[in-house]
């Protein structure tokens, strides 16, 4: 395309198409330089840069990931994300616990070649650059945070949460799962399980899990990362929250009194202070159903290994759930 | 009948502990056949892109590998072991596995009576996350005895 054919799409699509003249960035390398109304050209595409996606870590404002554009696709006008070739290593905390965590493009390209057409998952592909750069364009989805979703039903008491939302969400989540399962069998981890991970889209309430690009050295257990953090999406969802002693003492008598009860095998095993025994709060979460979050205890002694493992008491939690509250229909309103 | 041994061993202390002991076990059985066995695991090509790199990090573990082994087996030896009965492998891996299955794969095909591993106490957290290699092999073993030696 030449410039005035690309001013021209930019003017069709935006509000405020750029005045000067527009620079085209081929060779991505530099991608801190790479700003707001620039045009990358992808393999012959062009995209028209919007901003910078920002880490936005349980609705707190975060720093902007400046190899992550917000785009326009310049050939129909729709929201992409871009994701530029970025490298680097760092040290993730889960509660005290420190693993070293490679951030990894090669991986996230794989992973979307082969969950494409899997609404479970973000979709996108990857294109080169100038420069020979490897870089992820993924449709952006319109939706919300799972984490978000489930902070705005915290004004509910549980009960009316666990009867009338959970028993839709759970087997939204349930999908989920299901998913990382899929992931697993063809040999690939996640990696950065989170429950700002979900994403529940607009429209269709489906549920998709996004971003793909965290990996680690081998284990003995691939899969222990995943699991870990599925189950702590599942704790969050039971819970319609997560619930510390904190939480309780300052429930006055009554919250103290269950806080009381609360032993060190109840707590998250990662997470010294968060409940993983839920039915000592909420007495009616079924047995079958708590039985899975304690296998993500401090008093656990066989932990899952498999995604399958988990699947499979999942299911079996199903026939102990309420039925599913007709306005729900097993989707969350957004 | 041959007491045959299968004694997985890494860079760490522990090896060289659970060695010992095999070779204090085994003084009286200088007939006894001793495999020490290393799995190496090729770096991720997601975290090491160079395939040179890669191949280069490989050798030099195999290296200092050998070095280990060795000094292992010359402590075999000075039990009584006869050298030609002491068998080192070592086994490079590209693609991720479970250390433990290959462990209980080699004592399935070499028939050894024993499987000897160190512990090296792991935190329940890094069991959950890491996985352990002696508590797999403990519960997956058929046919066989398992030593761990922490």
């Amino acid at each position: 395309m030449q410039e005035e054919q690309i001013r021209a799409r930019i003017k069709e699509f935006t509000r405020f198409p750029p005045q000067g003249k527009i620079n085209i960035v081929q060779d991505t390398s530099q991608f801190m330089q790479i700003g707001v109304d620039d045009v990358m050209e992808l393999e012959g595409e062009h995209y028209l840069v919007r901003g910078e996606e920002v880490e936005g870590r349980f609705g707190l404002d975060g720093e902007p990931k400046f190899w992550v554009k917000k785009a326009i696709d310049l050939r129909d006008g729709s929201a992409k994300v871009i994701k530029l070739e970025f490298y680097e290593t760092f040290v993730m905390r889960i509660g005290d616990h420190e693993i070293k965590c490679f951030r990894s493009p090669k991986k996230e390209s794989r992973i979307l070649d082969k969950v494409r057409g899997d609404l479970r998952f973000m979709q996108g592909f990857t294109a080169r650059d100038g420069a020979g750069n490897a870089v992820r364009i993924l449709d952006k989805i319109q939706g919300r945070r799972f984490w978000d979703i489930i902070n705005d039903l915290s004004g509910l008491d549980h009960k009316t949460y666990f009867e009338r939302h959970f028993p839709g969400i759970f087997r939204n989540i349930l999908i989920c799962v299901e998913a990382i399962g899929a992931l697993h069998e063809m040999g690939e981890l996640h990696g950065d399980i989170r429950n700002d991970h979900i994403f529940i889209e607009h429209g269709t309430g489906a549920y998709r899990w996004i971003d793909f690009d965290y990996t680690y050295d081998w284990a003995e257990s691939p899969f222990g990362v995943d699991l870990f953090g599925l189950g702590n999406v599942l704790l969050f969802t039971v819970g319609g929250g997560f619930h510390s002693i904190k939480d309780l003492s300052s429930c006055g008598p009554e919250g103290m009194r269950v806080a009381s009860c609360v032993t060190p095998d109840d707590l998250s095993l990662f997470f010294k202070h968060r409940i993983s025994n839920l039915k000592k709060l909420f007495t009616y979460i079924p047995e079958s159903l708590n039985n899975v979050l304690l296998r993500f205890s401090h008093g656990a002694e066989v932990f899952y290994e498999s995604s399958d493992e988990l699947l499979e008491d999942l299911h079996g939690c199903l026939k102990d759930l309420p039925d599913i509250a007709p306005e729900e229909n097993g989707a969350v309103v957004n | 009948m041959t007491v045959k041994m299968l004694v997985s061993i890494d860079l760490s202390e522990n090896s060289l502990r659970a060695v010992d002991y095999v070779g204090a076990m085994l003084a009286c059985h200088s007939d006894a056949e001793v495999t020490l066995l290393h799995v190496i695991k090729e770096p991720s090509p997601d975290i090491l892109l160079d395939d040179a790199e890669r191949h280069e990090q490989v050798e030099k573990l195999r290296v200092e590998m050998l070095a280990l082994m060795e000094e292992a087996a010359k402590r075999l030896t000075s039990r009584g072991i006869v050298e030609k009965r002491v068998c080192l492998k070592i086994q490079a891996c590209k693609s991720p596995v479970s250390v433990a299955e290959l462990i209980l794969a080699e004592q399935e095909l070499g028939g050894y009576g024993t499987i000897v591993v160190g512990r090296r106490g792991m935190s329940k957290k890094e069991e959950f996350l890491f996985g352990s290699v002696s508590s797999k092999v403990v519960r997956e073993a058929r046919h066989c005895a398992v030593w761990v030696v922490e």
